[in-house]
């Protein structure tokens, strides 16, 4: 007997996927569908109405009116390449230093991004402001980009996806005289391609989604980012579940879109980042 | 300027400064720029959630200010309703408090204490305005132990009590006739949630500090140091939440409703009256229409004859470069002619001597948000701010918590108000 | 590992590293640091305050409140990490196998992970609204309402599920990537010897990803302990019923922020929450060496 799929046990995973399906996903369609509702529907009927009767685009336009959602998006977009860009270029090099380079104090260069994980963070907002405010950077989107800039978790993920890569390859290129810069991006780099792909994506979510620091660092309204244009809507509108869904809706599409194209290269990233069993 | 004076203003300013870094946090309001000089250069103003709905509005005020003012510039700067506090505290510790911010009194107490709010009554430039103003609104502006007024009057607020009247007419009750005082407000609240067998509840929010005010509870001692709602008055009032919440006049998940989830109760018709806006009726009349045409409106129940107000305000950080011209800005805005206009926009009520003698806010029009706006106005006078401006955030969570457990039946009613007062008293003591 | 010939000067190192120590000193440690030195001050958010010694620790053990947060947080990380050490394991195992169309369940089990948890839960209040979805379903059930959104314990468990839901595309994309690494002999020798899908599931599957058990106890433990978003957008940021849902960080949050903030004590309990989590992932990490082979 081989270890094969049986049609029966086919039948059951399909049937349990889709009931897991339902959990994860199926929140954010009743979220789509309360946008697509129209002012003349009810959006409380019992039981629940999946499909919206008259489909409309109304609550978006409207959202649009009331805050300048694409210039929000842009700066959001803004603040999460910037994150993406210094997230891939300081935590491959922190973790590459981690995991194949010998020298004194590397414990302790380790241990200060494991205990930044810690730091609860909601602490620390208003010591993080002041010091922006003596960098002068206070009201830019740098100051959004800075705190996150080189995530402690990104750092310890390339870590152990340097570490799996084995070293003998890179050991022939000592011998050939490469110097430390020319195997880090020549030989190691190119090897966790998939990892790179992992801090992405984490780094252009956490940019994205983040709200209390944006709001506390920005103070003119034309640099907000979208979370943070958002919350005028919950604010002011929060009787109009429609408005507030399409707000939600405008502000996890993007991440779904970029996920879904990334997620093949995702996937294969994290198995190199993995803790090996 | 002749080169002499000009030392001198330099060494003043000099001394000035020094004054204030050795001054800080003691309550005074020197610093930055002289405010008696001509209104010039780049200001920033701030104001709270209303960018959304009032652009146009205040574009126009900055573009009309600066036609007047050509040497001024003003940028406005707009934050979202949540976490206003903490972008505040974030900007005041780090010394990039907006030249112009909109504050409401218990924002301004903490701010104005810590010396970063010019006080108006001592500023000359400033004080020669007070006479353009409703006495209650300047001195709803003032903070107690701080010497004066540290805000410009800007809008005012006071909620009419929306109520049911299909409800009460169900329940036997004259719709025409909604409680007046609080025992009125409970008997009814008792009697509807009888005749529904439970499914009607009155109120769907706990007792907020302002209950306790018009109910006619002292609230603190005169001079603003200790907190003395737990009196027997106090007490009583708790009890009879405590009696609405078991008998079903509360609603029942009163200890846990928002004020939006409350308005959205009043909105399905399970609750039958609830504080609110002019704006609301918008709400009523687009997605509860039966609701809208039985919609009554009154005075929230008082007992001592003086309603409860909000007031919100402009002060000027003390700090300012430019000072001058924030006071000029900030007068500007809160003006007469600007408030009026604005007040037309929105159902706010300007507080500007003699503006609530306008037909507008005294002879209905038909519309219901004239009725509104009519009986609003005419509550105005004589409404007093109840809320103590020395109660920050936490205390008001430590209330809200405490009434929570009497109401619960965790505590008595005379036990959680005892505790919550040695706590907000604790706290002020350390403040 | 590296050869015992030096392959590289002697600052390289610290020249790679240099943008991430920067960034997580200035930006994180740093702000930390000084959060710590005002745990033993009486700070207010404007004033500097002065050095008070223990007092900020004494309040707080006569502090009701922070009993009742160190309660909830302490159940949060009992009650949620058992759920996002299992539940992700198997859902790993129920999409490991390459059926058709299986990568599409993969990506759409992340969405919960993607998005903001400002957004989602904004989404799982209206459905625990008293006439949201799920109330909706139950009353087409001929049943409920249940009242998610009112009660104490309801609400803390409403909160830890989002938790849990939340983190179940995460933690399933850590096993997945620790499942490929195991030999698919083991499995076909157990098949072979006839061992049922359970006793394969914990003399073969859990033996092998053990290590990555661990570490997603570990993380979820230090995440767990240090909630806040959830809660405080379900519960409100009075923490639910008279308070009775605060957690440690909503109460960081409560005592430390806005104009009269005590900045102080806020920064002690923060300190609490710091050496709470390293404890808890030392006993983890330890835990694992002395039950490794």
């Amino acid at each position: 007997m081989t270890w094969r799929t049986s049609g029966w046990e086919k039948a059951l995973r399909y049937l349990l996927m889709l009931a897991v399906l339902a959990v994860t996903v199926g929140p954010f369609l009743w979220q789509l569908s309360t946008s697509l509702k129209g002012t003349t529907e009810d959006v409380y009927t019992s039981p629940p109405r999946f499909l919206p009767r008259h489909p409309t685009l109304h609550n978006y336009t409207a959202v649009a009116d009331i805050i300048p959602v694409w210039d929000y998006a842009l700066n959001s977009l803004q603040v999460a390449l910037a994150s993406v860009l210094t997230n891939l270029v300081g935590a491959s090099m922190a973790g590459y230093a981690l995991a194949r380079l010998r020298f004194g104090g590397r414990r302790l260069a380790g241990l200060v991004f494991v205990t930044a994980l810690l730091v609860p963070l909601e602490s620390i907002v208003i010591a993080q402001f002041t010091m922006m405010r003596d960098l002068h950077l206070n009201n830019t989107l740098t100051a959004v980009v800075l705190p996150g800039a080189v995530g402690a978790l990104n750092v310890l993920l390339m870590r152990n996806a340097f570490a799996n890569v084995p070293y003998e390859i890179e050991e022939a290129a000592v011998i050939d005289g490469a110097n430390v810069w020319q195997r880090f991006t020549r030989i190691a780099l190119p090897s966790v391609r998939g990892t790179l792909a992992v801090v992405a994506i984490f780094a252009f979510m956490g940019a994205w989604d983040d709200f209390l620091w944006p709001l506390i660092v920005l103070s003119d309204s034309d640099r907000f980012t979208l979370t943070v244009g958002l919350d005028f809507l919950h604010g002011t509108f929060a009787q109009n579940p429609r408005l507030v869904a399409a707000g939600t809706v405008i502000a996890v599409a993007p991440l779904i879109v970029m996920f879904t194209c990334l997620q093949r290269y995702f996937f294969r990233g994290v198995g190199e980042g993995a803790v090996k069993g | 300027m002749p080169p002499l004076r000009r030392a001198a203003s330099a060494t003043a300013a000099l001394l000035v400064s020094a004054l204030t870094l050795t001054a800080c946090g003691s309550g005074g309001d020197d610093g930055g720029s002289s405010a008696d000089g001509k209104a010039e250069g780049k200001i920033t103003f701030q104001t709270w959630n209303l960018r959304a709905k009032f652009k146009d509005y205040f574009e126009g005020l900055v573009r009309d200010f600066e036609k007047q003012n050509p040497d001024v510039k003003v940028a406005w700067l707009d934050q979202p309703a949540e976490h206003y506090a903490d972008k505040l505290s974030a900007d005041a510790g780090a010394g990039t408090l907006p030249d112009v911010v909109n504050v409401s009194p218990d924002l301004s107490y903490p701010l104005a204490k810590a010396g970063l709010l010019t006080n108006l009554d001592k500023e000359k430039a400033a004080a020669r305005f007070k006479g353009e103003y409703t006495p209650e609104a300047w001195q709803g502006n003032s903070l107690p132990g701080l010497g004066g007024s540290y805000a410009f009057p800007w809008y005012l607020n006071t909620g009419p009590l929306f109520y049911n009247k299909t409800l009460f007419r169900d329940s036997g009750l004259d719709p025409e006739r909604p409680p007046r005082s609080y025992g009125e407000l409970f008997a009814d609240a008792d009697r509807m949630a009888r005749q529904s067998g439970g499914k009607t509840a009155t109120l769907a929010a706990t007792p907020s500090i302002e209950d306790f005010g018009r109910y006619g509870v002292q609230l603190m001692n005169a001079d603003a140091t200790k907190f003395t709602y737990d009196e027997p008055k106090g007490v009583e009032l708790l009890t009879k939440y405590k009696d609405l919440y078991e008998h079903g006049g509360l609603d029942p998940q009163a200890l846990t409703n928002t004020p939006e989830k409350s308005g959205q109760k009043f909105l399905e018709q399970k609750v039958a009256m609830n504080p609110g806006g002019a704006h609301d009726l918008e709400t009523f009349k687009e997605n509860a229409p039966s609701l809208y045409r039985n919609l009554g409106i009154t005075d929230a129940p008082n007992n001592t004859g003086k309603p409860n107000m909000y007031v919100m305000g402009l002060a000027v950080n003390s700090r300012s470069k430019h000072k001058a011209a924030a006071i000029a800005f900030a007068h500007f805005v809160t003006g007469k002619q600007q408030q009026e206009a604005f007040a037309h926009k929105v159902a706010i009520f300007p507080s500007t001597k003699g503006s609530l003698d306008d037909p507008y806010w005294t002879k209905e029009d038909g519309t219901d948000e004239g009725r509104v706006r009519v009986a609003s106005a005419k509550m105005l006078k004589g409404a007093v701010n109840y809320t103590p401006v020395v109660m920050s955030d936490e205390m008001k969570t430590i209330l809200r918590n405490e009434v929570a457990k009497a109401l619960q039946g965790k505590k008595s009613p005379r036990q959680a108000l005892d505790d919550a007062a040695a706590q907000s008293n604790k706290l002020l003591r350390q403040g | 590992m590296a050869g015992r010939i030096r392959t590289h000067r002697a600052a390289s190192p610290w020249l790679f590293l240099l943008p991430g120590l920067a960034v997580t000193a200035a930006f994180t440690l740093y702000p930390f640091l000084s959060t710590v030195g005002k745990a033993f001050t009486d700070a207010r958010t404007l004033t500097p305050g002065h050095w008070t010694g223990l007092a900020n620790f004494r309040a707080m053990l006569e502090d009701e409140q922070f009993w009742v947060a160190l309660r909830n947080s302490g159940l949060y990380v009992l009650l949620v990490v058992p759920f996002t050490v299992l539940l992700p394991l198997l859902l790993a195992l129920l999409v490991e196998k390459q059926l058709p169309g299986v990568t599409f369940f993969r990506s759409a089990f992340y969405t919960p992970v993607v998005a903001s948890v400002v957004v989602v839960s904004l989404i799982w209040v209206w459905m625990l609204d008293d006439r949201g979805l799920v109330n909706g379903i139950l009353r087409a059930l001929d049943t409920g309402p249940v009242d998610f959104l009112g009660d104490e314990w309801l609400l803390l468990l409403s909160a830890m599920a989002l938790t849990v839901w939340k983190g179940l595309g995460y933690y399933m994309v850590v096993y997945l990537a620790a499942l490929g690494n195991v030999p698919r002999e083991l499995h076909e020798a157990a098949a072979v010897d006839g061992a049922g899908a359970l006793r394969r599931f914990t003399s073969v599957t859990v033996p092998a990803v053990r290590s990555t058990m661990v570490l997603v106890g570990a993380l979820s433990s230090v995440s767990a302990f240090k909630v806040f978003s959830e809660v405080f957008l379900m519960a409100g940021p009075s923490g639910g019923p008279a308070g009775q849902d605060t957690t440690l960080v909503m109460l960081v949050q409560r005592t430390g922020t806005g104009l009269g903030g005590r900045v102080g004590y806020a920064s002690a309990v923060s300190l609490v929450v710091f050496a709470v989590t390293l404890l808890l992932m030392l006993l983890v990490l330890r835990a694992d060496r002395k039950e490794a082979p």
